[in-house]
């Protein structure tokens, strides 16, 4: 295989562009990227350094061993035993998607969140959102008590002074609204509906920042119901998604990742393997999983979906769709003519979906679907989904009234409008002119602090609720601490005012009176309830509006907001742990920026980090904001992406972020918070909140800001020179497709041993008991970083802060890393997951002078913390990069934010390197528990946390002695390999290749 | 001046190495072992009495030793379950039974100085009546086996394994105060952990590993 035939991976542009310099660079794995603002240290400044330390190791060492009380429970509770964790089945409140939730308690503290397997929607993962919401709970900033005009009060004093006001709102007739976020939960509607109907104009509204109000528009239209439909990735064997990044951030990613995935088994017999297209503009997770990927500009979408819709009708046999809709494709129109046979020939088992938010582009979705017949089959109506409930003309009517004055009273709920809608001053200053402004806001956030009464609800882990994320699924919500402060669920607070009190579990009781069915309920985590079908009428496509023209030939570019795969909509950011985790796509953490294509940015004559304007093309007086540009290959030329859910006011907390030494910088930007809120560019455009087709002009403002960026840390790529004699180079990614797969499959049984080849080492390791491994489907992951947030809260893994990962410095123990390859026209994305490989003969294990890493028995490359002296030669020797130092102290100075840490695991301290260690308290615990019972220890028993939380299905863990394990099956299918094998150092840790559902000749194929 | 300072500093770790070489043949012990350690407790409970003269199981009140890692101290609760009759000793009860015999009086509750300390924590009175408006405070111990930091030791296993609790602990059920036998030292725990695997634990084959993550993690 020649050298030129060879797909070719990059991490990053500057490796793609510049690949001496670059592996010059990486070749030093503790560099730092200088920073030309930043001085050394002169000889007084060290001096001082010095002492300081001296002296506070003499203080340090002074002190006496501390003597250790022991305080055990006056009255023993039941069930409590201390060691051992407690499991609760809950429902996640990150967001209103309504994953199952298994709970894990240690001494009365709830410490890790995990996917409950038995969900039929989430189906045992979970995404980093909704792991990362534990530290919502310990979050030592959430208000603790009902503050009043800004001063903190007592309930009993809030109520009556409410309850006041309200009977005068109920005597005078006035408007009373209900802003809120998407409620899923039956019991919740059921009281807010209660507490309104004693009202005589009274509303409830629901909005979403990132909202899906134009597909339940279109269904109004198109079906008679305004409903969501419950989309089943599961049963679509062709998927054609328009810009709707479902593996990401759209509705329900969690639940669509595990559909998508079983809906693509490249090994069941018969294999099932969807084929997945996906139309984008700005690159996505989602498109990066797509084997075909289209880079469109978004005002394409219509056309090609109108020119799909046609073809589909004429299949059908039906009359096209409106007229007029029409416009030039970007596309050739032989694909998308050739898109629709394929739908056509699949119709029932398809799936279109798009994530515009205009109605008359998602009618046109409809429209396919229907004449696709996917409609029962892989869009459910009867039982649709209630995750997206966003009414976004109800929105701008409420508005309306607010601008109007016409509002007497309005309760906010789970939504920050002056923060994430436009106009946010305008909103602002009409919800502060309303007479009488309640706020559930846990956190005092930018609505709040215009609110009358702040009644904080509590954290969903402190209360009682249900939900019912798809009609028909119902799970729910049970305590399982006490609440921290005197907050109150917002049901009781409701039913307070509403004059008949009542507690949320009685609450909930009401709503569902059978005992047996709670207790059920509670035991699952689940149910199933028959509820009768949204009755959903004739399909009437009506009429289709024309397609605005673009008007092309100027120089601004279409903007696009977005969310973050970390960050979703904003709600979490006072979450540390999401600013930190890297974007799937971007790879940067604690910022947004402008995402620009490459050739975009040459054409602007602006390179990453410099800062712009982003000014509404044609309307000076629009508001304007500055980011940092990015260079993000795969995107179209014409477009500018922003994400959402920046610029909170709560961020301004990160200030002090990461460990304090000479050289630290704040997380924060200039504004002192982390990003600046995008959402003044959103605008209100034919009943829907748009998010993206506004038109931007780019001006550079001269200033820069430094992104840090992981996406060059850490690389694993063998320079040329270093690479072995005569040893055969092979990729870190490797891909295949479908086609080939089978054909391979069929001619030539894969080896089931690796080969073994001569070594130095001696064979001192038998495993004669377990040998631990690890095995990662690349054709699963989508790179969504749930294990990465999952394995911080496992395994107590420090912040670090904004400048310390732009020092190579983040102590992750999980990365992703992200590959792009440049054939086709835009370049093709593959996620790695990358930890310790627990190499049998693990070089970092042979150059520890102080035996502080070692081998086990169990094939476990053990890191000894209190053995470590720092040197970091292990590091240095590590082939996959996987090991972190601590460089500092990480502070941990919020005691509250400490209970989330793991007692099984060690704090680590200064000067001590660390890295995945397989979960090996998790090994121990079920080994001792095994023994404890008296049965062997079962494939599957033991799962570290990237494995429970992975939303895929991914990871696989187990025994490589164990012949029958499922590591060990799929080690010997067809698609085993392992990273950097030609070093010989036997990592036990290895990955499946990447299928792709291609034509057998578009791509070089490695066959390995 | 320079001089000095390096016969200073050399004059110093001479001391301290002196001074540990000592410790190692004199019994004296390097920081952190503690053996021997034998705090007071706030109430003055007897090992002797109840595991020795009683015969009470130790699993009775170190309820999670053989399920959990943590063997567990007992709740007040635990004490409550005997100490709501057993109130003093049976020579005090007998010495008051006399006393109101003579005196022509029903007996007297005796409570003895250290059951009345339970009955303090739990806020009762001598006749277990809550006492209104006294709050209940736990009862803090004094740890006594402190083993070093970043070890995880887990009871369940030991106990799952055959040893014997005396093993570790030495005869607990002679000891009026309880105090630290072993040194509870590294060395100690791998000593023991490759003599079983030699010779099993009560005749029983046994597979104690001496891997770093068996107990570092």
């Amino acid at each position: 295989m020649s050298e030129k035939q060879r797909k070719r991976y990059w991490m990053s542009l500057r490796q793609r562009d510049d690949a001496g310099a670059y592996m010059e660079a990486a070749g030093d794995e503790f560099s730092e990227v200088p920073d030309p603002a930043e001085k050394g240290l002169d000889r007084r400044g060290f001096l001082k350094a010095a002492g300081f330390s001296f002296g506070g190791m003499l203080v340090a060492g002074c002190t006496r061993a501390p003597v250790h009380k022991a305080i055990p429970f006056l009255v023993q509770p039941e069930d409590v035993v201390p060691g051992r964790a407690t499991w609760y089945a809950s429902t996640c409140g990150a967001c209103p998607a309504g994953c199952g939730l298994l709970v894990k308690n240690r001494d009365g503290r709830p410490i890790k969140l995990e996917g409950n397997p038995d969900h039929p929607l989430s189906r045992g993962g979970l995404c980093a959102v909704g792991q990362a919401s534990i530290l919502g709970l310990y979050d030592s900033h959430r208000l603790r008590h009902p503050v009043q005009g800004g001063k903190q009060t007592d309930w009993a004093g809030v109520d009556k002074a409410i309850t006041a006001r309200l009977d005068a709102v109920r005597k005078q007739g006035g408007a009373v609204r209900f802003l809120s976020g998407t409620i899923a939960s039956p019991t919740a509607a059921r009281v807010i509906g209660a507490f309104l109907a004693s009202f005589e104009d009274a509303r409830h509204i629901t909005y979403e920042p990132l909202s899906c109000s134009a597909i339940l528009d279109a269904h109004a239209r198109t079906h008679g119901v305004r409903v969501l439909p419950h989309y089943r990735f599961d049963r679509a064997r062709l998927i054609v998604a328009f810009e709707a990044d479902f593996l990401g951030t759209w509705i329900s990613p969690v639940e669509f990742t595990a559909g998508y995935r079983a809906g693509r088994q490249p090994e069941g017999d018969p294999a099932a393997f969807s084929e997945h297209v996906q139309f984008e503009s700005r690159y996505s997770l989602t498109g990066g999983k797509a084997d075909k990927r289209y880079c469109i500009a978004p005002e394409a979408v219509r056309p090609i979906l109108y020119r799909l819709a046609v073809r589909v009708a004429a299949l059908a046999g039906m009359p096209a769709p409106g007229a007029g809709a029409g416009g030039e494709s970007a596309i050739p129109v032989a694909e998308v003519d050739g898109l629709a046979e394929r739908l056509w020939e699949a119709r029932g088992r398809s799936l279109v979906v798009c994530g515009s938010q205009e109605i008359a582009t998602q009618v046109l979705c409809n429209f396919i679907n229907h004449a696709l017949g996917n409609y029962g089959r892989t869009l459910e109506l009867a039982t649709p989904s209630q995750q997206n409930r966003a009414d976004d003309a109800a929105l701008q009517a409420l508005l309306k009234e607010l601008a109007g004055g016409r509002v007497r009273a309005l309760l906010v709920h789970g939504v920050n409008p002056v923060l994430d809608l436009p106009g946010g001053e305008a909103v602002a200053k009409a919800i502060a002119a309303v007479p009488l402004v309640i706020s559930f806001a846990a956190r005092m956030d930018e609505t709040a602090r215009h609110a009358h009464f702040v009644c904080p609800d509590h954290h969903y882990l402190e209360s009682w609720g249900d939900a019912e994320p798809v009609r028909g699924i119902v799970s729910f919500f049970q305590p399982v601490i006490a609440p921290l402060g005197e907050t109150r669920a917002l049901v009781e607070s409701l039913a307070v005012w509403s004059g008949t009190p009542r507690g949320a579990r009685e609450l909930l009781a009401e709503t569902w009176p059978d005992q047996a069915f709670r207790e059920r309920t509670l035991h699952d985590g689940y149910a199933v309830v028959q509820r009768e079908a949204v009755p959903a009428g004739a399909f009437r496509a009506g009429e289709i509006e024309p397609v605005r023209a673009v008007c092309a030939g100027d120089d601004a570019l279409t903007l696009a907001l977005y969310a973050k795969v970390g960050m979703f909509d904003g709600r979490h950011a006072y979450n540390p742990w999401l600013h930190e985790l890297p974007d799937p796509v971007t790879k940067a953490v604690w910022d947004n920026y402008a995402c620009l294509s490459p050739g975009a940015a040459q054409r602007l004559g602006v390179a990453q980090g410099d800062v712009v304007r982003i000014q509404p093309a044609g309307d000076e007086a629009a508001p304007a904001i500055e980011l940092p540009v990015l260079v993000q290959p795969g995107q179209h030329d014409d477009l500018v992406a922003v994400a959402l859910g920046y610029g909170a006011a709560e961020t301004a907390r990160f200030g002090h972020v990461g460990p304090t030494w000479l050289h630290d910088r704040p997380t924060v930007g200039p504004n002192g918070l982390v990003g600046t809120n995008a959402a003044p560019l959103l605008m209100f455009a034919g009943g829907t909140l748009r998010r993206c087709g506004r038109r931007v002009r780019l001006v550079p403002t001269g200033r820069r800001h430094v992104l840090a960026l992981t996406q060059e840390h850490h690389t694993i790529t063998v320079p040329q020179r270093l690479a072995p004699e005569g040893g055969l180079r092979r990729e870190n990614i490797r891909e295949t497709t479908l086609a080939a797969l089978r054909a391979n499959a069929a001619s030539r049984p894969h080896a089931a041993a690796h080969e073994r080849r001569d070594d130095l080492w001696p064979d001192d390791h038998p495993y004669t008991g377990h040998h631990w491994g690890m095995v990662i489907d690349l054709t699963a992951c989508t790179g969504c970083g749930a294990c990465v947030i999952a394995c911080q809260v496992e395994n107590n893994i420090p912040v670090v802060g904004k400048d310390e990962v732009r020092r190579n410095r983040e102590m992750h123990w999980m990365r992703i890393d992200r590959y792009y390859s440049d054939t086709g026209a835009t370049p093709d994305m593959v996620h790695q997951p990358m930890m310790c490989q627990q190499c049998d003969h693990a070089p970092c294990e042979t150059v520890c002078p102080v035996l502080a890493t070692v081998h086990s028995e169990e094939g476990l490359n053990q890191q000894v913390y209190n053995r470590c002296v720092g040197t970091r030669y292990c590091s240095n020797n590590c082939p996959y990069k996987v090991r972190r130092f601590n460089w500092f102290n990480y502070p941990r100075n919020d005691v509250l934010e400490n209970m989330t840490l793991n007692p099984d695991v060690t704090v680590r301290s200064r000067g001590v390197m660390e890295k995945c260690s397989f979960c090996v308290q998790r090994i121990q615990e079920a080994k001792f528990e095994a023994r404890r019972r008296g049965v062997a220890l079962a494939d599957g028993d033991i799962r570290p946390a990237c494995q429970q939380s992975c939303p895929a299905g991914a990871i696989v863990f187990g025994d490589l002695n164990d012949p029958k394990s499922r590591l060990s099956r799929l080690i010997a299918g067809g698609r085993h390999y392992r990273v950097l094998e030609e070093l010989n150092v036997r990592p036990t840790v290895g990955y499946l290749r990447v299928v792709r559902n291609r034509p057998q000749t578009e791509d070089h194929v490695d066959h390995g | 001046m320079r001089n000095r300072i390096v016969t200073i500093v050399l004059a110093v770790g001479l001391l301290f190495s002196l001074g540990a070489l000592l410790a190692g043949h004199h019994g004296m012990r390097l920081p952190g072992n503690q053996q021997g350690y034998a705090p007071r407790q706030p109430i003055a409970f007897s090992h002797r009495l109840h595991a020795g003269e009683l015969q009470i199981s130790c699993f009775y009140c170190h309820y999670a030793a053989q399920t959990s890692r943590h063997a567990g101290i007992p709740a007040a609760s635990i004490c409550m379950n005997c100490h709501r009759f057993v109130t003093a000793p049976l020579g005090a009860i007998r010495a008051e039974d006399e006393q109101a015999k003579q005196e022509k009086r029903k007996p007297r509750r005796v409570v003895s100085a250290e059951i009345q300390k339970i009955y303090d924590a739990l806020a009762l009175d001598a006749d277990l009546k809550p006492i209104p408006g006294k709050a209940r405070v736990p009862i803090a111990w004094i740890k006594v086996h402190n083993l070093p930091d970043f070890v995880y030791f887990d009871h369940r296993a030991h106990i799952t394994a055959g040893v014997a609790c005396q093993r570790c602990h030495g005869a607990v059920e002679t000891m009026e105060r309880v105090f630290q036998v072993e040194s509870l030292a590294m060395g100690w725990c791998v000593n023991c952990h490759r003599k079983v695997n030699a010779i099993g634990v009560g005749g029983r084959r046994v597979h104690a590993p001496t891997d770093c993550a068996t107990c570092h993690y």
